[in-house]
């Protein structure tokens, strides 16, 4: 008798261990939209569609297998930089899933069998309502400010069941934000740079404005101002208007393949503006993912920055801090090759105070 | 129209007063004057009169010179080239609706009627999916006008001979499926890639206009604009009944196609560089036959100053306005739709009063 109760406590007990860490095990929170999403347990099949994410999730995950379908220009971007170089694999993830504009492919999701899509929001029902139609749990993301990126990453990082990654990532952007702020708050409008960030620039031209843009929160955040506040958000301009800036920086985009600062140098009128003629004409660095959009590299897009455009302030330490970086980030240790690649030195290593990011 | 009433005599005379043309095409001419220097003198980037026109007066004495200031290169290199091309696609456009409508036979029409605006912008989108500029845009631009024209001559060609009704309704299906190729290349772009390409140069701009694009498409306006007027005998006889025409030695098949093509040769060149631009061809004419009557003869000129003055002027203000680059087929339509249905219902109101 005895013996059946002990043996009976025993698998009782046993049970009530091992249903507590499942219960443990289900995750849910509230998404960018307010809506409710619950897992039963860490994400083990993600597809991300809008483009930043494919990269943050390889990262906070620190590698590919739970990562199974992503945006073709995602896709683009790892087979173009350094994080096909990382993680080779990833080269073979299906990128079907959706078209570039968001528009997913239910389809093709649901062959792929994902417990979690992240998707954008804010954006319309075309996008999320075939996806929740199809009983897919998705998690909607908003875009724009520092906050809403590190809002999202967190989400990323609980789903994956890895909060203690974003910790630590939340934790270094903290830190570099802080560092870069308490430098320039107090800079007057004056002495900060015009700086233009051109969201295109082969076959038309488009300036990023002020007006939800991450460009324009981290240009004014390592001591710049937007050349062009006017325009609310990403808006087509000519030449003239951007003579009439007279920029003292300008910044190109990593979308348009093949773009080299030559794009700026050979055309007559914006190779007299300020920043042409300082030769303070830079492409945005192409790492782990682009760093002008918001995504897990930022902080060191701000320090890039804030070398080039407060030289006399800010005097990073860049190919250091990238290689601490991409081994907290992806474990990987850089070779001085892969960062010249990454900042692209080949085309602009000889403009304007780049030397701070030689290799010595 | 009061040339068929009045016969082979309403056809020779003209039907307005040789004072009131005058006025009308020295007010025209000088109406394009003031836009053309409106044109090249403002602009986001400020530059003095004087100094515009020191550096215009420079220009002519030496063309070849090497301009070294950003405001002589914003004058003579991106507002004089991009000025003429307005004004000349402008006239061109123009006079090419003038001359569909009057082999219509109805007012109502214009080169997007045919179809060829939205077959030459289709030829566009591909080829800009493909990674294409330059001349071979330009080429796949205009052949593809012409592609949308030949397609409209085989569906409405029956028994040997095409009527009206049937060439306009074969416009509208060829218009309609190229429209949906274009919606399909939009479709198929990449957003980071061509696609706002595609659809900023669809909406119509003057925006990317070089001395180098102007040259190219130049002579397809030139010629067609100056073969057009040479057809103004024969457009007043088109607009006569056909048997009529006929019997006036005229072979309206021939001549229908003949203005067709040299139409397709205009908006061809006139879209590979500069997106669609619509409005122009069914407006401007409405406006100059106000003022100079029917009669192809003043007709034409006048619809050419008349549209070669009012895109100019939109273009600058499209430039100007704000900041951003306001596509042209936005203020084209926002001017042109209401303008064009108070004509409407103008013209029907006669109609039906006759």
């Amino acid at each position: 008798m005895n013996r059946t109760l002990v043996r009976g406590l025993a698998a009782a007990a046993l049970l009530v261990g091992t249903a507590l860490p499942a219960c443990a095990q289900e995750i849910s929170f509230t998404d960018q939209e307010g809506r409710a999403v619950s897992l039963a347990g860490p994400a083990e099949r993600i597809v991300t569609i809008p483009m930043p994410m494919a990269s943050s999730v390889i990262a906070i995950d620190g590698g590919t297998e739970h990562l199974v379908g992503m945006n073709p220009v995602s896709k683009a971007a790892i087979t173009e930089g350094i994080l096909g170089k990382i993680f080779a694999e990833s080269r073979d993830i299906n990128d079907a899933v959706t078209d570039a504009n968001f528009v997913p492919n239910v389809e093709a999701l649901a062959a792929v069998d994902p417990d979690l899509v992240i998707q954008w929001g804010g954006r319309g029902g075309d996008l999320v309502d075939p996806i929740t139609n199809a009983g897919l749990t998705t998690m909607l993301i908003l875009y724009g400010t520092e906050e809403l990126t590190r809002g999202y990453m967190g989400m990323t990082a609980a789903a994956l069941g890895k909060p203690e990654r974003f910790a630590e990532h939340v934790a270094w952007r903290d830190e570099v934000m802080k560092e870069i702020e308490a430098r320039t708050r107090d800079i007057p409008e004056g002495d900060r740079p015009k700086v233009l960030h051109f969201g295109r620039i082969l076959n038309g031209m488009t300036a990023s404005g002020s007006g939800n843009n991450y460009t324009d929160w981290y240009i004014n955040l390592v001591g710049g101002q937007n050349a062009a506040a006017e325009l609310d958000g990403s808006k087509p301009v000519n030449a003239e208007q951007v003579a009439a800036w007279d920029p003292d920086i300008i910044t190109l985009n990593n979308f348009e393949p093949g773009l080299t600062v030559q794009a700026v140098y050979d055309d007559p009128v914006l190779s007299l503006t300020s920043a042409a003629r300082n030769h303070r004409v830079y492409r945005m660095p192409l790492g782990g993912y682009r760093w002008d959009p918001p995504n897990q590299e930022s902080p060191l897009t701000w320090m890039w920055l804030a070398n080039l455009v407060h030289p006399e302030l800010f005097q990073f330490d860049l190919r250091a801090e990238m290689k601490a970086a991409y081994k907290t980030l992806y474990n990987y240790d850089l070779s001085e090759a892969d960062i010249d690649g990454v900042l692209w030195m080949d085309m602009q290593g000889d403009a304007a105070n780049y030397d701070a990011f030689k290799a010595r | 129209m009061s040339a068929s009433n009045e016969g082979l005599a309403g056809v020779a005379r003209l039907s307005v007063p040789v004072s009131r043309l005058v006025a009308t095409y020295l007010g025209a001419i000088a109406l394009l004057a003031l836009t053309l220097i409106a044109g090249i003198g403002v602009g986001r980037y400020g530059v003095d009169p004087t100094r515009i026109f020191a550096i215009i007066g420079q220009s002519i004495a030496d063309p070849v010179r090497e301009l070294g200031e950003v405001d002589e290169r914003i004058v003579i290199l991106v507002r004089v080239p991009r000025v003429l091309l307005a004004a000349l696609c402008g006239a061109a456009l123009a006079i090419s609706g003038a001359a569909l409508q009057g082999v219509f036979r109805n007012p109502l029409v214009s080169p997007q009627v045919l179809g060829i605006s939205q077959g030459a912008a289709f030829g566009g989108a591909m080829a800009i999916l493909f990674g294409i500029w330059g001349l071979p845009l330009l080429a796949i631009v205009f052949l593809s006008g012409l592609s949308a024209l030949a397609l409209v001559g085989f569906i409405a060609r029956i028994n040997g001979r095409s009527e009206i009704v049937t060439v306009i309704l074969s416009g509208m299906i060829v218009g309609a499926m190229f429209s949906a190729l274009v919606s399909l290349a939009q479709f198929l772009a990449d957003p980071n890639g061509p696609l706002p390409a595609i659809v900023y140069w669809l909406m119509g701009s003057f925006a990317s206009t070089t001395w180098e694009r102007l040259l190219i498409a130049a002579p397809g306006l030139a010629i067609g604009m100056i073969v057009l007027w040479g057809l103004r005998f024969r457009l007043n006889i088109l607009s006569l009944d056909e048997a009529e025409a006929r019997s006036l030695g005229a072979r309206p098949e021939l001549e229908r196609w003949l203005v067709f093509a040299l139409v397709a040769f205009i908006v061809g060149s006139q879209v590979a560089v500069s997106g669609i631009v619509g409005w122009i061809g069914l407006v401007i004419p409405h406006a100059a036959r106000l003022l100079v009557g029917h009669d192809h003869r003043t007709l034409l000129p006048a619809s050419m100053l008349l549209g070669a003055a009012y895109l100019v002027a939109v273009d600058t203000l499209a430039r100007t306005m704000t900041a951003a680059e306001i596509p042209l087929g936005i203020l084209t339509a926002l001017v042109g739709a209401p303008v064009f249905a108070v004509l409407l219902r103008n013209h029907y109101r006669e109609r039906s009063g006759r």
